[in-house]
């Protein structure tokens, strides 16, 4: 009850350091749960998969963003105001394919990765793998099929973080009959 | 200007030592273990007076014929050890002082690293690289 009066437009503040930990807990815990780095990464996807179907709930109420009418307005929406609202970084957006279905998503500090340091034994993991899902979650149900996958990584000594996403197809199946 | 910096661990075994490759690094050793003594001698001896001042850094713990050896015990028992040529009279108690704050900050960074088992030997490349410098800038 009293956390559904509490949402509104305005963001909540929270220690970032917490945050940054606790995303770190679990990673190193998935990393001990599982035998090698591939199966971390797929369950940091799905992980976060399950998390963006029901964040996009969230996002949608409180930002207030109306339809989007094509997949760059997508990008924008999703750099200026869906990582504004849940980390607090606004992403740059470029790259876009000729097509138009394709672009990247340039981070230059991901709050995920403040103090971490990937040991040499953990080189094909993924660590920030979890934003992947969480985008392809959101958009899933916003009828968007999308790839997300990174390409460059801080961790991995790459200057800034890119995640590229790749618009696949639009989900007609469930649209609600009456609609459009 | 340091020529060995260690990080000890609070029961008194090493998490992290390195000293500059042109001098014997087993005299360092000895040097460091010795100073532990002087550490506890200290901390015991200061221990109210400290705590009631939120002062971490011990000061010049002995002096030897070449080196000055100064320690820094956190809040946590970790201990610090900074072993400086004494030929090298221009460095003030204050950039000590600061040398250690920056030591302790990297030193934060290391354990918030989820990667990082505290009570493991440090391998952080970035608190490596940091060590690095401090020892660069004077010699």
């Amino acid at each position: 009850m009293s956390r559904q009066a509490n949402r509104g437009t305005e963001s909540k503040k929270m220690s970032s350091e917490l945050f940054t930990l606790t995303y770190g807990a679990l990673v190193t815990q998935l990393c001990k749960d599982y035998e090698n780095d591939e199966d971390v990464n797929k369950q940091l996807d799905k992980m976060g998969y399950n998390i963006g179907v029901r964040l996009i709930e969230d996002f949608l109420a409180r930002s207030n963003v109306g339809r989007c009418h094509d997949f760059r307005e997508t990008a924008d929406v999703i750099a200026k105001v869906a990582f504004k609202m849940y980390l607090g970084i606004t992403p740059s957006i470029t790259n876009w394919s000729p097509a138009g279905d394709e672009f990247s998503l340039i981070l230059e500090n991901n709050p995920l990765v403040d103090f971490v340091e990937l040991p040499d034994n953990h080189s094909s993991l993924i660590y920030s793998n979890l934003l992947c899902g969480v985008l392809r979650g959101a958009l899933e149900m916003v009828q968007m099929a999308v790839e997300a996958k990174f390409v460059q990584d801080t961790l991995k000594g790459d200057g800034v973080t890119e995640i590229r996403m790749r618009f696949i197809r639009r989900i007609e199946d469930n649209l609600p009959a009456g609609e459009e | 200007m340091a020529v060995c910096i260690a990080v000890i661990a609070k029961e008194n075994y090493p998490l992290y030592i390195r000293s500059v490759p042109t001098e014997d690094e087993l005299k360092f050793h000895y040097m460091v273990h010795t100073s532990l003594d002087v550490v506890d001698e200290k901390v015991s001896a200061l221990g109210k007076a400290l705590v009631d001042q939120r002062e971490l850094y011990l000061g010049l713990l002995y002096p030897t014929e070449d080196h000055k050896v100064y320690g820094y015990v956190t809040n946590s028992k970790v201990k610090f050890v900074m072993v400086v040529d004494s030929s090298n009279t221009a460095l003030r108690d204050n950039e000590i002082r600061s040398m250690f704050r920056k030591l302790h900050n990297s030193y934060t960074d290391v354990m918030c690293n989820p990667f990082y088992n505290p009570g493991d030997r440090i391998q952080s490349r970035a608190f490596d690289n940091m060590v690095t410098s401090m020892m660069i800038q004077v010699c």
